[in-house]
């Protein structure tokens, strides 16, 4: 271990549970060191409504996978969601200044100045700046224009933002563990750079995590996050669909619909019946299976409807031709990827995540936590490469006052 | 298109949210790390200004009464003088000059002084004082190596070196000085307790040296003989008296290797013993002959006595193809 060594906490504060990873990270090579889950209590559709609760659990998370880790953590990156997540797309044209019409690093500096330069209303705060690939003359730049030759150059980006008091609260929660929030992460891009590849991401594809309060989305397009949004629907919501559609209590309906739950309806008659327990104990009852797939399936049909609402114009089958990836504790319900590709009509598949990933970490309910740290990882490193590059002694110089 | 760019929005982000450390807002986890992170920030300024405090105390310390930090420290006294040398100083001797007393310890002693007392001796060259803890001193000496003998006005004998250093010679073995010339018709100038280098010795000893080196047999009729510096400085010649030749004048400024060569050739294709032998003159060596040695040889014919010097030319050889001889 050297004095760079850091040890980062990927820490997702979800509705159902709060997972934390240990990540130790070299500088070079990040290795995943330790792991602590705890059931969540205080948060409600991704939002701490119970500051006290949340931080219990939250807290008993980060100090079981520092116990796993074996060492403390330095520094966390926090995974963001909720209903209170909003975007919108801003883009902005600068003429080139130089004679030869080179683009210099100041034009390019300016128009993304420009492009995130958006006023947001009151209370509310940037949490993500996507930015779409640059064009020249209207045309299409993936990496950066800097020395191309053209006249206007052209920049979009996609702004997510959100409740400040929100924010604030999930931040004060790792606070009061004594760590800094390095990087607050919208979820659904964490998991999303977890369960594509590079090459579906250049060919358009849809990640989507559903999660118990929440399912977030994003559609990949050009090799980047293209839009995103989040609804506060998830799997609990079909667990109290289930609890007032049969009458049962949360924790009845949660087996119920682990059990027997789909994504799709596949019996055919209602006489199939299934028992609610299974154990002959007294007071076990039956249900249609029907019924409870019927349910299920509607709800699910629902959240995806509601999904490629949200997208509107920014979804199209032809812009999105990977097709449809699902992940997140919701995705592992039967006939998920099915429903998925009938709404979208695209092909859908469950989100794998790489082979190089622990076996106890490849499950769908990880991939945020384990998204936290590539992708705030790769991210960092993209922001500092050109921080640097700015403060050059030279560039201080002869820069404008 | 405007230089200059309109005043932009400056749209708030998350990091704006001040992530501030509230004890009370924070369960009790976070308090206990809180109060241990406090604790180790608190223990690491301490320690630091701790250090920092001994440091700067032992410091002035040492400057002023370094006696106090031996005392501290408790080190044994000086058990074991090791003495590492290249030349004949004994232990008994360098024990002598130190004079330590027997309570002294390591930590109470100033090795410059010391250092000095060993130089006082011109025998020493160079030393090094190592304190080696817990109980030994290590000296270790680079010696001078004497080339001359010289005796003073009040008879007694010193060593010179080759860089003219003169000094009174410790442990050498007596059968080994008798070997060395005697230097004469130089210039002694007290210096202090001693004498000043002699001037012009290491030309000198470049002569001793080559002789020694590479005509042994004729070093060897040097040996115990008079090696004459009083014309060195004014003439640049050097007179040698050996068992065999009264006067053997080398001039300083020709080769010493030649020198030597046309002396032994003289030595070799002498007719008769040889009073003197100037080899100062270049090509030309003067050769005195003596008479009376001559005459009392039987089978030797009787040089002619004459006014002049017997004198040849010696043998036309380019000087660089015959250099030696015999050598």
């Amino acid at each position: 271990m050297t004095s760079s060594t850091k040890f980062i906490g990927a820490v997702e504060i979800g509705t159902s549970k709060v997972t934390v990873l240990v990540g130790e990270f070299t500088g070079r090579e990040l290795a995943i060191i330790g792991y602590g889950e705890c059931q969540s209590r205080g948060v409600m559709k991704g939002v701490v409504v119970d500051y006290k609760a949340a931080s219990e659990c939250a807290h008993a998370a980060m100090q079981a996978a520092e116990q796993s880790a074996g060492e403390q953590i330095d520094l966390v990156y926090l995974a963001q969601s909720g209903g209170h997540l909003e975007a919108f797309y801003n883009e902005a044209a600068v003429n080139v200044k130089s004679a030869d019409n080179m683009i210099s690093a100041l034009d390019i500096d300016t128009v993304c100045r420009l492009a995130t330069a958006k006023e947001l209303p009151a209370g509310r705060m940037v949490v993500h700046n996507i930015r779409r690939p640059f064009r020249v003359d209207g045309r299409l730049v993936p990496g950066n224009p800097e020395h191309l030759v053209g006249q206007r150059l052209e920049v979009g980006y996609w702004t997510v933002h959100g409740q400040e008091s929100r924010l604030a609260d999930t931040i004060h929660v790792i606070r009061g563990f004594n760590l800094e929030v390095r990087e607050l992460i919208l979820s659904g891009l964490a998991s999303g750079h977890m369960v594509t590849t590079a090459e579906e991401r250049q060919h358009g594809v849809l990640a989507i995590d559903l999660g118990a309060g929440v399912t977030d989305f994003v559609l990949y397009r050009d090799g980047g996050p293209y839009a995103t949004g989040a609804v506060p629907v998830g799997g609990s919501h079909l667990t109290n669909d289930l609890s007032l559609g049969l009458r049962l209590t949360d924790g009845q309906a949660e087996k119920l619909k682990l059990r027997h739950g789909r994504a799709l309806v596949q019996a055919r008659t209602k006489a199939d019946k299934v028992w609610l327990d299974g154990n002959f104990t007294i007071g076990d009852r039956q249900f249609p299976q029907q019924a409870i797939e019927q349910i299920t399936a509607a709800r699910t049909w629902e959240i995806f409807e509601v999904v490629k609402k949200k997208l509107g114009a920014a979804f199209t089958p032809e812009m999105c031709a990977a097709g449809v990836v699902l992940t997140g504790g919701t995705a592992k319900l039967p006939g998920i990827a099915d429903c998925a590709a009938k709404v979208f009509g695209v092909p859908a598949h469950l989100g794998e995540t790489p082979s190089w990933v622990n076996e106890n970490l490849r499950d769908p309910g990880y991939s945020t936590a384990l998204g936290l740290l590539y992708y705030g990882l790769a991210s960092q490193a993209e922001r500092a490469a050109p921080a640097r590059r700015k403060r050059g002694f030279l560039q201080k110089l002869f820069a404008p006052a | 298109m405007k230089d200059t760019i309109d005043p932009v929005p400056n749209t708030r982000t998350w990091r704006q949210i001040p992530q501030p450390v509230r004890p009370r807002a924070m369960s009790r986890e976070g308090r206990k790390r809180f109060a241990l992170a406090l604790l180790k920030t608190t223990g690491l300024v301490v320690v630091t200004g701790a250090v920092g405090w001994g440091i700067l105390e032992m410091a002035s310390t040492w400057q002023s009464e370094p006696k106090r930090i031996a005392r501290a420290v408790g080190t044994a006294p000086v058990g074991k003088i090791d003495l590492q040398t290249d030349g004949a100083i004994s232990r008994a001797w360098v024990e002598g000059v130190l004079a330590l007393p027997a309570s002294m310890t390591l930590m109470e002693l100033d090795l410059a002084p010391l250092q000095q007392r060993l130089l006082a001796n011109g025998q020493v060259r160079t030393v090094v004082l190592t304190k080696s803890f817990p109980a030994t001193l290590t000296v270790k000496i680079a010696e001078r190596s004497p080339v001359a003998r010289l005796r003073m006005e009040n008879n007694r004998d010193y060593l010179v070196a080759k860089d003219g250093v003169i000094f009174s010679g410790i442990g050498y073995d007596p059968a080994a000085l008798d070997a060395l010339p005697w230097l004469a018709g130089v210039k002694v100038v007290r210096e202090g307790d001693g004498f000043a280098p002699l001037a012009g010795m290491e030309t000198a000893a470049s002569l001793l040296a080559m002789a020694r080196a590479e005509a042994p047999e004729l070093y060897a009729t040097w040996k115990g003989q008079v090696v004459n510096l009083a014309r060195l400085e004014s003439d640049g010649e050097i007179e040698v008296r050996s068992s065999e030749i009264e006067k053997i004048v080398f001039s300083t400024s020709l080769d010493f290797r030649t020198q030597l060569a046309r002396l032994d050739y003289v030595r070799d294709a002498k007719a008769a013993p040889l009073k003197s032998v100037n080899l100062a003159l270049g090509s030309q060596v003067v050769v005195d002959y003596d008479p009376a040695a001559a005459l009392a040889r039987p089978n030797v014919p009787a040089a002619k006595p004459s006014a002049v010097p017997h004198s040849f030319a010696f043998p036309n050889l380019p000087t660089s193809s015959r250099p030696n001889r015999d050598l």
